[in-house]
């Protein structure tokens, strides 16, 4: 072979080679590309939380006491007793039930007999139960009273009650959602009871409590359904 | 007669004159150490051919848009992994390639080496084989192979200074040009002294048949360099760009285009994307605001465990300051390895080094209002309807594709901009 035709040959072998290698590289990559699934189909997509608890029955009166105490569609703000008892369509032990598996996500803020104003141990109990929102839709304060005094005044304790407990929150958090989350009931001492049970939740004082105390309460939870 | 307008190395025995005739038969430069280092040269380009080429094949596989495995060993073609590697921050860098606003991920660095690594070889191997040859041709290699030499140096000083790590693949590259250039060297040395004919005509052919090299490998590149249309579309809009809870973080304002940028301080793709976002000059062109969305189950229940812990705390922190907010994240991406590592151990770590660090939000962090910002950060995400996963880049509510945020990011950004230019 002449040393002309040599150099020609390892010229185009020279060039022939990786020529070759970048198109077979680079039609593997449009083959690829073109058989890839969307990346992100895979992948979850950011959403408010839905935790076990969320059975069809609780988040069907769930859907009732938001819908009738203003968080959906903007309707009055707030449910009274009777309202509440008719649209949970529960006794008030079955209502109270239905919280149980919420153990872990409420808290209690008591009040002293005939009170209405938050203690400094309850404003800390709410702000932290606020905070503790994840990713929870809804924030109820479930209010009542002990069934000292008459029914009436105790139903205005009550409101008073949730009340009170909103409106530390709008002036600690100024939050523009909190409107949208807040479900306020109150319950004087007519509907849904609490037993002492529920004196070994999370509340705001240590002390002993009775079931008159647990009842000059405002019952605070995120609840984690999407209704 | 000996045309002297002819380089003798190409000419048969026949066309020879004598003195080349005898030379010839002894061997010329070709024989003993001269055609050795030769050879030697030729091993050390193949070599080089073969670090550029392997490195040029894993920047093409990435042409598809996917992840994949680099390699990154020493060993050519060894040491494939699919996790961080001083390669793949090499890789993504922007200066792993030229023209990036132009082309999705930009003509690779490491497809112009391929191409002037198998010319050396071609080079060197035609004048191993050859027996007349002298210092004139010598002289063509050495010349020829400053230019990777040179290269490397720039391409040196430019990973462990700027990039700040060193790619094993590079290292073999930056370490087969220098044997090159040794090569050449010594072949020069031990070659004859060349005759008195013009060698003009000579170089200026292999200096085009380099650049013919380069040419090729560049064009064919260009030609077949996959298309994907769901780049320039992007991947989905934003429902709201509302802000009613404050929670946008101002990290620059170029007076461009509006920006979001979906990140987790303590999540390492998040820090590449600043640095490439940086190094793109990108930011320029962009009004960019932040979206924290910590990756850590302490806050964020979109995620069943912890995949970067502490970072609900430089959250709070950079939203409890938002002046500080920058400072708080560039310090956050610059202690990473170190803040994940000492949150595993103690999740409240971080809370104190952010305390130390940062006096002004010292009384912030860890409170209820710190924390429910953080929410409403996530909540932002949550009314978005976002993938769970950071980072995420949303152009003039546009948002860039998880895949057009690495290598396509200069190309993808720059077409979004185009219609507001």
């Amino acid at each position: 072979m002449s040393p002309g035709m040599r150099t020609a040959g390892l010229a185009v072998l020279g060039i022939v080679i990786p020529s070759t290698m970048v198109v077979v590289w680079m039609g593997r990559a449009e083959r690829e590309m073109k058989a890839a699934s969307d990346a992100t189909a895979d992948v979850a997509l950011a959403s408010a939380s839905e935790d076990d608890y969320c059975s069809p029955r609780l988040k069907t009166v769930l859907r009732r006491v938001a819908g009738a105490c203003g968080l959906i569609d903007g309707a009055g703000r707030g449910c009274k007793p009777g309202d509440a008892k008719n649209v949970a369509a529960l006794s008030g032990d079955d209502f109270n039930t239905l919280f149980v598996p919420l153990a872990h996500r409420a808290s209690i803020v008591q009040f002293d007999a005939e009170q209405v104003d938050l203690d400094e141990r309850g404003k800390s109990l709410v702000e932290s139960a606020w905070s503790e929102q994840r990713g929870a839709s809804f924030f109820f304060v479930v209010a009542r009273a002990s069934p000292d005094g008459n029914a009436a005044f105790n139903q205005k304790l009550s409101q008073q009650r949730a009340e009170s407990v909103l409106n530390h929150l709008d002036q600690r958090f100024q939050d523009p959602d909190l409107r949208g989350s807040v479900g306020l009931l109150w319950l004087g001492e007519e509907y849904a009871q609490l037993d002492e049970k529920f004196c070994e939740w999370r509340r705001s004082r240590e002390e002993d409590c009775t079931t008159k105390d647990i009842n000059r309460s405002a019952f605070v939870a995120w609840i984690d359904c999407q209704i | 007669m000996h045309d002297p307008l002819h380089d003798p190395m190409e000419l048969d025995d026949d066309e020879l004159p004598p003195q080349f005739r005898k030379r010839r038969r002894s061997g010329g430069v070709g024989g003993g150490g001269g055609r050795t280092w030769l050879w030697v040269t030729a091993a050390a380009a193949l070599f080089g051919a073969i670090f550029s080429g392997v490195s040029t094949a894993d920047f093409i596989s990435h042409l598809d848009r996917q992840v994949h495995s680099i390699h990154c060993s020493f060993i050519p073609g060894a040491g494939a992994q699919i996790g961080e590697s001083g390669c793949r921050t090499v890789m993504m860098s922007p200066y792993s390639s030229l023209f990036r606003d132009s082309m999705w991920g930009g003509l690779p660095i490491s497809l112009l080496a391929f191409a002037v690594f198998s010319y050396l070889v071609y080079r060197a191997v035609d004048l191993a084989l050859s027996d007349d040859v002298t210092k004139r041709h010598t002289m063509f290699l050495v010349a020829a192979t400053i230019l990777p030499v040179f290269m490397s140096l720039i391409y040196g000083y430019i990973s462990s200074s700027i990039i700040g790590t060193i790619c094993k693949l590079c290292a073999g590259i930056y370490i087969c040009s220098a044997v090159l250039l040794l090569g050449a060297i010594m072949a020069h040395r031990a070659a004859p002294d060349g005759g008195h004919w013009p060698m003009g005509g000579t170089y200026a052919r292999w200096f085009g048949e380099g650049v013919a090299y380069v040419a090729v490998l560049t064009v064919l590149y260009i030609a077949l360099s996959p298309v994907s249309e769901k780049s320039l579309e992007g991947c989905g809009t934003l429902v709201s760009t509302e802000d009613k809870s404050n929670i946008l973080i101002p990290l620059g304002k170029g007076g461009g285009a509006e920006a979001i940028a979906v990140l987790d301080p303590l999540c390492p793709a998040c820090k590449g994307f600043d640095n490439r976002l940086e190094a793109s000059g990108l930011g320029k062109e962009l009004d960019l605001d932040a979206v924290l969305f910590p990756l850590d189950s302490d806050c964020n229940w979109m995620v069943k465990e912890s995949l970067h812990p502490g970072a609900c705390f430089v959250s709070q922190a950079m939203l409890c300051d938002k002046d500080a907010a920058p400072k708080i994240l560039a310090w956050a991406f610059e202690n990473q390895e170190e803040l994940l590592a000492a949150a595993k151990d103690d999740p409240n770590a971080v809370k104190k080094r952010l305390k130390d660090t940062f006096p002004s939000v010292a009384s912030c962090v860890g409170t209820a209002r710190a924390k429910n910002k953080v929410n409403k950060s996530l909540r932002w995400a949550v009314k978005n309807a976002l993938p769970v996963l950071t980072p995420q880049l949303f152009v003039n509510g546009k948002r860039v594709c998880d895949e057009d945020t690495d290598l396509g990011l200069e190309f993808t950004v720059s077409k979004m901009l185009e219609g507001r230019r």
